[in-house]
């Protein structure tokens, strides 16, 4: 263990541990941009720099491990004004597009220019023409917003093992790049951990507000892995998902059909009665006529041909309980044991 | 030399505007080369560590523009302020110069110096802003002139190149930041990809390589060096782990040629492929029946497994060059055949025959007696030297000894001593090496000089030895070991393995005075583009340097394919403006032992383990495992990315 002083106050932390992560154990907030706690740290915002006493260079608090008996000061005019110079800097950039902004609302640099009182920057440079291409068409790039901060690139990299994305280009014109599109798997990772508005799911583009939105959490139900995720609610419309990080077996990853999977929810072709074939035509039917038809047809077979001329498939979408009912049933009610499972195959 | 009128260089202020004569103060912080070509002289550098100014018509304001300039462009983009910052403060610069400055420049500049200075993720951006800070301070006048009489200033002539210390101390300049930030994000294959941009051996080299980068790490001046050599091993393995053959990418040069080389040592591989990648038709001719020279018959198993050498020059193989092996130059081949044979031809022929002692017995070749070299290519290719032989003395102080003694337990030699007359501090042998040998338990007999062989019926039974002790300093700064009067002694011993150093075998020059030798029997050649005086011939490696390291050997080989390719089309072989740095930075130390930086340290290399002593010395096994991935990322992630600018005014 190692024990050192932030602010004055004594901390004692494993061997290992960074400044940033000491400072939170005692409820020290230091500001963070690029930092994400599911990746490892990035580096490139400069927003947690800190003074260590006896150390002439202010150090970034999420890249630097914690030594013993050293004293750490979170605050100064000297780390103001380079976290106050590193939001400016990227406000020479950065649109104030915010009241069309799909993160508006909930945006970390907004937070943060907000925090530190940026009411004017003085630094001009010609603005960057970047490229708007993404690696998905189903989330949008906006080049103008993007900060640089390397989440995205860092989660494909790190959480997904996959490297779609990468950064290309030197200094200034350096920038976020779709390297091999052909490996995405849209599988917005990125968009989740994205502080700023510079990656949005297209297909929420401008349909809601974020302090608008209720956020349901719910289960999703394409696999059996059972991912937690949010269905995004305004007008009684889902109108995007999204995912808490550090919750449920998928931590806040999810894949395609999770993320983006959802519009089948309101859809007009979407089935919400059972339906019975006459003359070559499906009709709307209630459930009680439905569940008779399937009974009286069952019934016929058993009798005809025995139970075990019938099967069953039940599906990894259902819950472990529907999937125990289903087997009890096949085995009781319809008398086999040709159950299985799509999981399985 | 040419005095200077203003030096910030390290935080040293030496200011001469209004001294003269007498008054005049030195500068002690760097010396300022007096040209950087022939016919350019320095006029200013303003640089990392700061501004140095000789010629009083130097336009710092300009200086600063050009500077900031480069370090924009060579800002990685990786985080906020270096990125947007330095852009901010060359586009102000920019404006000024054109005589579109405004009052509050200067302001804006030196805040966002500071700023950029203080808080930038790596060496460009924290050494980026240092000299425009110092300009702002000692010149104002000149920047608030330029702002205030609204003229553009007159652009100069400049030289700018990026280098770091690790990078300028390889001798093959890899780009060792890159490839090691590579690593710290988990992009092993392109880090693969920036060293082969110049080294084709990284299996091998991350093994073995003497690594001068490593003693020139400025990670160092915190806590340990980064482990450059081993992350490069690790990359290696890595891929060969996964079983990916590289994709070597060929660009033919506009005119193509046919290219032979003597000998497939490490030089002579290196050439090839760069050659091979230059679309030129190459054919290597090699005495032995395998490639790798002395990283093959020379280095043990247990420190560079065979297997990894071939697979490395098989890939270059693979690339098209034709590899005529058992073939000796000069008796089976001559050179003259080759040269009307070829466009040119490269002879990196090494540095094959023992050196002798010059003790008594030495010449009568008595059973024993053998070579260091000798015995190690005895025992690289299965054979015990000489199996009647139990009690070993090896000579010498330098990696090659210790190789001796080393590979002595691994044929059975349960006796092993070594003889060096000087102490271990000032053994050449890197001391990683000698503390293994030590594990080993090898017999160190320091301050101890050979004087003579002692032998019976042909056969050697000892080594009479003297006492030293060390007296004055020579002039390579070790103090030269004396001996003592009357303290002989003998060392019971059945084999004695001279490896104090090697020589040069040159008999496939016999006959040809155009090719000039030294008369340590290297063959000159053009320092920079490796050409000898007869035009179609060149040279490198260590017939060229005298017994050196693998990594010079293999820069030697890539020089001399590039002039080799400049040759063939029609170009002429002028030094680059890299070439002329080089030298500059000999003067400009890139890498200062002495600098503070500022940060907190403390953070433990990470070493490879090893296998224990007493399994490992019987064995021929590699003794040192690799990195685990774990291990290598968070290694690479010490590094502090020392990336620097400097920009000379001519
Ligand atoms: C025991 C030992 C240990 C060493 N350990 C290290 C180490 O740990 N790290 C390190 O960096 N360096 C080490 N070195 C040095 C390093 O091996 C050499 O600097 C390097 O191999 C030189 O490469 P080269 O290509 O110039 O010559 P060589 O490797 O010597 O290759 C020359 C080749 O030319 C061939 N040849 C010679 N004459 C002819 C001819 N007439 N015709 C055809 N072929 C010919 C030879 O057979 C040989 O294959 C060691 C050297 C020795 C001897
Ligand atoms: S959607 Fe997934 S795979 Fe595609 S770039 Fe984003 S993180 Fe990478
Ligand atoms: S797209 Fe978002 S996460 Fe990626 S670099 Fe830009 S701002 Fe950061
Ligand atoms: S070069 Fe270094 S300081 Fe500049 S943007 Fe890249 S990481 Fe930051
Ligand atoms: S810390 Fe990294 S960049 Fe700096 S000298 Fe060492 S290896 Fe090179
Ligand atoms: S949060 Fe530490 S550098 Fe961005």
């Amino acid at each position: 263990m190692v024990t050192l002083t932030i602010d004055g106050k004594e901390v004692t932390v494993p061997q290992g541990t960074t400044i940033l992560e000491a400072a939170k154990s005692v409820d020290i907030r230091i500001p963070t941009l690029c930092y994400h706690e599911r990746l490892n740290p990035i580096g490139s915002c400069r927003m947690c720099v800190v003074e260590i006493d006896g150390f002439g260079h202010p150090m970034a608090a999420c890249t630097t491990p914690v030594e013993d008996g050293i004293e750490v000061t979170t605050n100064s005019d000297r780390l103001t004004r380079i976290r106050q110079d590193s939001l400016k800097l990227i406000l020479v950039n950065h649109p104030l597009d915010c009241p069309i902004c799909d993160k508006g609302g909930e945006c970390l640099l907004q937070d943060l220019v907000y925090e530190h009182g940026i009411d004017k920057v003085e630094y001009t440079a010609a603005k960057v023409d970047r490229d708007s291409l993404y690696a998905t068409p189903l989330i949008r790039y906006w080049p103008d917003r993007c900060i640089m901060c390397l989440r995205c690139v860092t989660a494909c990299q790190e959480i997904k093992g996959i490297g779609a994305i990468s950064i290309e280009g030197d200094g200034y014109g350096a920038q976020v790049v779709a390297v091999d599109p052909e490996i995405c798997q849209s599988c917005g990772e990125c968009l989740q951990v994205c502080p700023t508005g510079a990656l949005t799911a297209d297909l929420s583009r401008y349909r809601g507000r974020t302090w608008l939105i209720d956020r349901v959490p719910t289960t999703c139900t394409y696999c059996g892995c059972g991912c937690q995720l949010e269905l995004n609610v305004q007008n009684n419309q889902v109108i995007a998902v999204t995912t808490k990080d550090g919750v449920g077996v998928n931590q806040g990853s999810l894949c395609v059909k999770g993320r983006f999977g959802y519009e089948f929810i309101n859809s007009d072709d979407r089935l919400k009665t059972p339906m019975i074939k006459q003359n070559g035509e499906f009709q709307e039917a209630s459930w009680d006529e439905a569940l008779s038809l399937v009974a009286e047809k069952f019934s016929a077979i058993k009798a005809e041909h025995g139970g075990g001329a019938i099967g069953g498939l039940t599906s990894a979408r259902c819950s472990n309980e529907e999937n125990y009912l289903f087997q009890k049933f096949m085995r009781a009610a319809i008398g086999t044991n040709n159950v299985d499972h799509c999981a399985r195959l | 030399m040419a005095e200077i009128l203003f030096s910030s260089w390290g935080g040293e202020v030496v200011d001469n505007r209004d001294k003269e004569g007498q008054d005049l103060e030195p500068v002690n912080s760097v010396e300022l080369p007096e040209y950087f070509r022939q016919d350019e002289a320095v006029k200013a550098l303003m640089g990392w560590y700061g501004l140095v100014i000789r010629d009083p018509e130097t336009d710092v304001v300009d200086l600063s523009r050009v500077y900031m300039k480069e370090i924009q462009e060579k800002s990685c983009g990786k985080c906020f302020l270096c990125r947007i910052g330095t852009r901010v403060m060359a586009e102000t610069l920019e404006r000024i110069c054109q005589g579109q400055g405004k009052p509050q420049d200067l302001e804006v500049l030196g805040r966002l110096a500071e700023s950029i200075q203080e808080s930038s993720k790596c060496n460009i951006g924290q050494s980026g802003p240092v000299p425009i800070l110092h300009a702002l301070e000692h010149f104002a006048e000149k920047f608030e002139a330029a702002i205030n009489d609204k003229k553009a200033v007159p652009a100069g002539s400049y030289h700018s190149k990026l280098t770091a210390p690790c990078m300028d101390a390889c001798p093959i300049h890899l780009d060792i930041p890159t490839y090691v930030e590579c690593i710290k994000e988990g992009r092993f294959q392109d880090s693969l990809d920036v060293i082969r941009e110049k080294l084709p051996l990284p299996g091998v080299v991350g093994r073995v390589c003497v690594r001068p980068c490593e003693e020139h790490c400025r990670r160092m001046n915190l806590d340990a060096p980064i482990s450059i050599k081993f992350l490069k091993r690790f990359v290696a393995d890595y891929e060969l782990g996964k079983g990916k053959e590289p994709e070597f990418e060929i660009e033919p040069s506009e005119k193509t040629g046919k290219v032979a080389i003597v000998g497939a040592g490490p030089s002579g591989v290196t050439c090839a492929y760069h050659l091979a990648r230059k679309g030129h038709d190459v054919t290597v001719y090699e005495r032995f029946d395998e490639p790798g020279g002395m990283s093959a018959m020379g280095i043990p198993d247990y420190r560079l497994p065979r297997p990894i050498l071939r697979e490395e020059v098989d890939r270059i193989e693979r690339m098209g060059v034709k590899f005529n092996y058992e073939t000796v130059v000069g008796k089976d081949i001559k050179l003259s055949q080759l040269e009307a044979d070829n466009d040119a031809v490269f002879i990196a022929i090494g540095a094959h025959l023992g050196t002798t002692m010059g003790v008594e017995g030495e010449e009568e070749n008595y059973d024993g007696y053998i070579s260091g070299v000798q015995y190690l290519l005895d025992i690289n290719q299965g054979r015990d030297p000489y199996p009647a032989g139990k009690k070993v003395v090896v000579v010498g102080g330098g990696n090659v000894a210790i190789d001796c003694v080393r590979c002595s337990f691994r044929v059975d030699k349960p006796d092993v001593n070594l003889v060096y007359r000087r102490t271990k501090n000032e053994m050449p042998a890197d001391h990683v090496e000698i503390h293994d040998a030590e594990e080993e338990k090898v017999n160190f007999h320091y301050l101890t000089h050979p004087v003579k062989i002692i032998a019976e019926n042909g056969k050697v039974v000892g080594l009479e030895c003297v006492r030293m002790e060390l007296g004055e300093a020579d002039e390579s700064g070790r103090r030269r070991p004396v001996a003592v009067e009357g303290s002989e002694f003998v060392i019971d011993c059945d084999i004695v393995v001279p490896a104090i150093g090697q020589t040069m075998d040159l008999s496939l020059l016999e006959g040809r005075e155009d090719v000039k030798t030294t008369r340590w029997k290297t063959i000159v050649v053009d320092e920079l583009t490796k050409q000898s005086d007869e035009p179609k011939i060149f040279s490198g490696g260590d017939c060229e340097t005298g017994p050196g390291a693998l990594i010079t050997a293999c820069a030697g080989g890539r020089t001399a394919a590039f002039s080799i390719d400049k040759m063939i089309n029609g170009r002429s072989l002028e030094y680059s403006e890299d070439d002329y740095f080089d030298k500059f930075f000999k003067k400009v130390k890139v890498y200062d032992q002495s600098e503070d930086i500022g940060f907190l340290g403390g953070r433990e290399r990470k070493e490879l383990e090893m296998l224990d002593p007493d399994t490992r010395k019987f064995t021929n096994d590699e003794v040192e495992q690799g990195f685990s991935i774990q291990d290598a990322m968070a290694e690479a992630d010490r590094c502090l990315r020392c990336y620097r600018v400097a920009t000379v005014k001519v």
